[in-house]
Parts: structure tokens; sequence; C-alpha cells
């Protein structure tokens, strides 16, 4: 199938440090990748790379084949590309409702225009990762596990082709975890490409096709889920080379 | 707004409007003062209350505005609108050149280029020939307070209109964005740059008519006051004081403010500004979203209100 997002040797530096070294890969459409490594490996580096939160240092992004490695961040958004943050940035001082909103008012081909209909496009999101019953709560005064749902919820009502999830289960019990794969089941069976960064290893192993594993900031290892994880490489960065 | 929110400020607006009819001319000259004051109060609030960009630099919008008048009318001979016109075209010229790199800045760096931006411009219209140097403009005399203030009651009511839309907007919700969080709303597809240039040049234009029926109004411009600081700081705490990023929030502070600081000048005078700057400290400590908010939840909070507000600035 036709790759929707190509990512050719990309690399980013923060002063001497490179945060992500020389990666390449390709995500076809409607695919769920996921990105594993551990901490401090480049992950959430890479997706700001690919969002347009940072810019990269060397190397290439194409988006439906286009380059989009220079462009600001809004207009990735409008091409199509939705990503959730780690550390959760709702508008604090706004209700759910039109946190959802916002993200219905602008998002991909610059989304809805009109402040009632993007309103009515939020409350359907609200619905869909089960937070309905909170529209009306300030954002600031949601728990944990809800916060988490709300920035799925506006990711998704950018209406995004690719939607890149940062941790979305982090700190989340059994139970939670369960829904929001469930959740990221139902969002992959309309056609949305999934690149999902998680630290939770039973919730990637069944919702990916796919795994990528970066270990300071460069790949070791990518193919299906099984043989991945049973990769002796992988398994060192993950617990050093005793257990390997 | 709902129908009956409309009939209300339609009534509001008419009873305004009659005021130069049935008033003195004391009240008159202070209903000037208030409407302008409010007015500006509520420019600052399309950048600062609903960006979240603190702007020091509305008071440039506004000399700008006085200055573009006075030169229109005095050096130029040209009618009364069209200064007003050429006021605005300047000062929307000035948010758009300046307001692209300084709205690069966040935070207290924007307050502080702002601020300078704001200094700089009373050196640079001393020296200018055409501004009457460091003597300023004396314009011709209109004796007519009535027209004056319809006109500043005519620019409050357009500049709230406006205002009204941004909150119900596409746009003010792409504002509100970017006051809460400005990279959360740029990866959502808000073209920040574009909406903090448009949201200050907008403010640009409706301070810079406020300060062109001034300059009008007074007869007089000198750069020192033309480019006044304390207007900017008043501006704030007006916005700051009744509700910064609600509609109601600057008109109600610049009403009450305006009036606070008119009886305390008359009845106190020695320590009018001390009892002004009590009001305002008071009012940040125990109500720091503004009166407008205070009315909203005081119903369910009542003086737990107060309380919850003090015990969160940890005094």
């Amino acid at each position: 199938m036709k790759p929707i997002l190509e990512v050719c040797h990309l690399t980013k530096h923060f002063e001497g440090l490179v945060a992500v070294d020389d990666v390449s890969f390709e995500l076809a459409e409607g695919e769920i990748l996921g990105l594993i490594g551990p901490n401090g490996a480049g992950k959430t580096t890479l997706v700001s790379l690919i969002s347009g939160t940072l810019e990269p240092s060397d190397g290439k992004v194409l988006f439906q084949g286009t380059r989009i490695g220079h462009l600001p961040a809004f207009r990735r958004a409008r091409l199509g590309i939705g990503r959730t943050f780690q550390l959760m940035k709702p508008f604090p001082g706004l209700d759910v409702l039109d946190n959802v909103a916002i993200a219905a008012l602008f998002g991909t081909g610059g989304g809805q225009r009109r402040l009632g209909r993007a309103r009515e496009e939020a409350a359907y999101w609200l619905e869909f990762v089960d937070l309905g019953h909170r529209a009306r709560y300030r954002a600031d005064d949601l728990g944990g596990p809800d916060r988490k749902r709300l920035e799925l919820a506006k990711a998704l009502a950018m209406k995004p082709r690719l939607l890149l999830l940062d941790e979305v289960m982090a700190g989340l019990n059994h139970a939670e975890i369960d829904e929001v794969v469930a959740i990221i089941k139902k969002v992959r069976s309309r056609g949305i490409t999934i690149l999902v960064i998680e630290h939770v290893m039973k919730a990637i192993q069944s919702l990916s096709d796919r795994l990528l594993v970066l270990h300071h900031g460069q790949r070791i290892a990518e193919g299906p889920p099984d043989g991945v994880l049973n990769d002796p490489q992988v398994i060192e960065a993950y617990l050093g080379r005793r257990h390997a | 707004m709902r129908p009956l929110g409309w009939a209300a400020s339609t009534a509001v607006l008419a009873v305004l409007a009659s005021v130069p009819w049935i008033a003195s001319p004391t009240l008159i000259q202070f209903g000037i003062t208030t409407l302008l004051l409010a007015t500006v109060a509520q420019a600052w609030n399309i950048v600062g209350g609903y960006a979240g960009y603190a702007s020091f630099g509305n008071s440039v919008f506004y000399g700008l505005g006085s200055y573009g008048t006075a030169i229109a009318m005095v050096q130029l001979n040209l009618p009364f609108g069209v200064g007003l016109a050429l006021g605005a075209a300047l000062a929307m010229l000035f948010a758009l050149l300046l307001g692209l790199p300084v709205l690069r800045l966040r935070g207290h760096y924007f307050a502080i280029a702002t601020l300078a931006l704001a200094l700089a411009m009373t050196g640079i219209v001393s020296n200018l020939e055409i501004a009457g140097r460091n003597t300023g403009l004396v314009l011709p005399l209109l004796k007519g307070d009535a027209l004056f203030y319809e006109l500043a009651l005519g620019l409050l009511a357009l500049v709230t209109l406006t205002v009204i839309w941004i909150s119900r907007s596409r746009f003010g919700f792409g504002l509100i964005a970017i006051r809460e969080d400005e990279d959360a709303a740029a990866v959502m597809g808000v073209n920040t740059t574009l909406f903090k240039a448009a949201a200050f040049t907008l403010a640009g234009f409706f301070t810079a008519l406020a300060g062109g029926i001034h300059a009008y109004w007074i007869t007089f411009i000198d750069p020192v006051s033309a480019f006044d600081i304390t207007l900017n700081v008043k501006m704030i705490i007006m916005a700051i004081f009744g509700g910064a990023g609600s509609v109601l929030g600057p008109l109600v502070g610049a009403l009450l403010l305006a009036s606070i600081s008119e009886v305390l000048t008359t009845e106190v005078s020695t320590a009018a500004s001390l009892f002004y700057g009590l009001v305002i400290v008071v009012a940040v400590v125990f109500m720091p979203r503004g009166l407008v908010n205070v009315v909203r939840h005081f119903k369910r909070l009542g003086w737990r209100y107060f309380s919850e507000n003090l015990r969160s600035h940890r005094l």
C-alpha cells in the first residue's frame, strides 16, 4: 500500500545531544505503528518533528507524498496530522466541550467554520471517548484518566488522517487501558493511520501491526510485535546486557 | 446573546445616548472620558483578554490616533473624519509591522518589548517637525460636547459588538486557544501568527479612533500626554478589574473605576490615588478573574468565593 508517512534519515540535535539520530521508516495507510523504547530514547522528539512543534536538523518528512519538514505546525494540522501531548495540554479555562470544539473549528482542512456545528461535533467525539457526561466540566477540574480521554477527543475532533498518540495510557489502570485500547481500535476501523508511543507492553502488542524501537535516538529494531519484543538487542536496551 | 439580552442592551444604549440632553456639562465631560476609557479597555481586551498578550503598546495606538487626526487637521487642513481614518491607518500599520516581530515574544518579554515601544514613540514624535516637535499641536476648537459624547458612545458600541462577535466566532476561539496554550493551539491548526497580528491590529484600530476623538475634543496634544503610558496601565486595570476575556468585564471595570476615581478626587482629593490603589489591590486579591466572574459564581459559592481566591494566592 502507498505510504501515508515517510520519514527519511531524520535527525534532531539539541546543542550537543542527538535526540533523534538518522531515523527512517514508513507508515502505510490504515496501519498502527507502535513506537517504543526506554525513557529518553527520542520517541516524543520524533513525534514533535512529525507534528511540527520541533524543526528537524536534518532529513526529510513526507506526508502523502509531499515534504512537510519545513511547514509550521498549524499547516501540518490542516493537512491532517493530529497529535496528543504526553504532558496533556487541555485549555484549562474552558469547559470540556469547548476544548474539543476548538479542535473541530480548526484541524484538517481548516475545520468547521461555525461554532454551533463545531460544538455538535465536539459532543459526538466526547461520546466517542466516553466523556460525554463531563462536557460541562472545566478542563482543569478533570482527573487524570479523563484528561487522557479529553486529549484523545481533541485530537479526533481535528479529523486527522494520521494520529500521533503520545502515551495516552500512562497512569491508567487495567480496566481503563482496555477501554482506551478499544477506542483506538474503533479509530483505526475508520481508516485513520495511527502512530502510538506507549510503555504499556501488553496494550501496544495487541494494538500494533508493527513495532519500531528507538534507543539513544537510533532505530534498533522494526517488525511484527512478537519478533521485535524477542530481539536480543531490544531486550538489552530495556533491561541491560546481562538479561539479554 | 438572547433576544432579551439584545433588547436590554438597546435600552441601555438609548438611555446612555440621551445623557447629553438631560445631564450637566460636568457629567457629560465625565461621560466622554469614561466612554473613551471603556473603549480602550475593551480594545485592550481583544489582545490582552482574549489572545492573552498583555500589551503595554496600546497607548502607542492611542497616540498615533491623536497625532494622525491632529496632523491631518492642523497641517493638511483635512476634515476630522479623514484625520480619524489617517490615525487609525497609522495605528494598524504600526500594529502589523511591529506586531509581527514583537508578537513572537511571550509573557513578560512581550510586555517589556511593547513598553519599550511606547517609550520610544514619545522620543520619536518629539523630533518630528510635522508633529510640532515637543510643543505639540493645537487643533481647531469645536464647542460641542454632545457630539463628542455621541461619537465616543458609538465607538464603544462598535468595539463591544466586535468583542461580542469575537466571543462566539472561530476567530475568538482561536485567540482563546492561543491564550490558554499557544503550542497546543498551533498543533490543532490555529495560524497563531496571523491570529495574534489580527487581534493586535483590531485593538490598534479602535484605540486609535478613541485617541483621535479625544484629541479633537481637548484640542491640544503633545508627545508626553498623547503617548502617556499610564493610559495603558488604566486600560489593563479596568479590563482586569471587570474581567478580561469577557464581553462585559472591561465595560463594568471602566465605569466603576472611573466613577470611584472621580468621587475620590472630588471628596478626598489628597489621598485619592492612595484609595484608588487600595481598591485595585483588594480587587486583585479577592477577585482575580474580575467582577463579572464574581457575579457569575457568587450565587453558587457565596462568600467562599473570596476566601478561596485569598487562599489560592498563598498570602
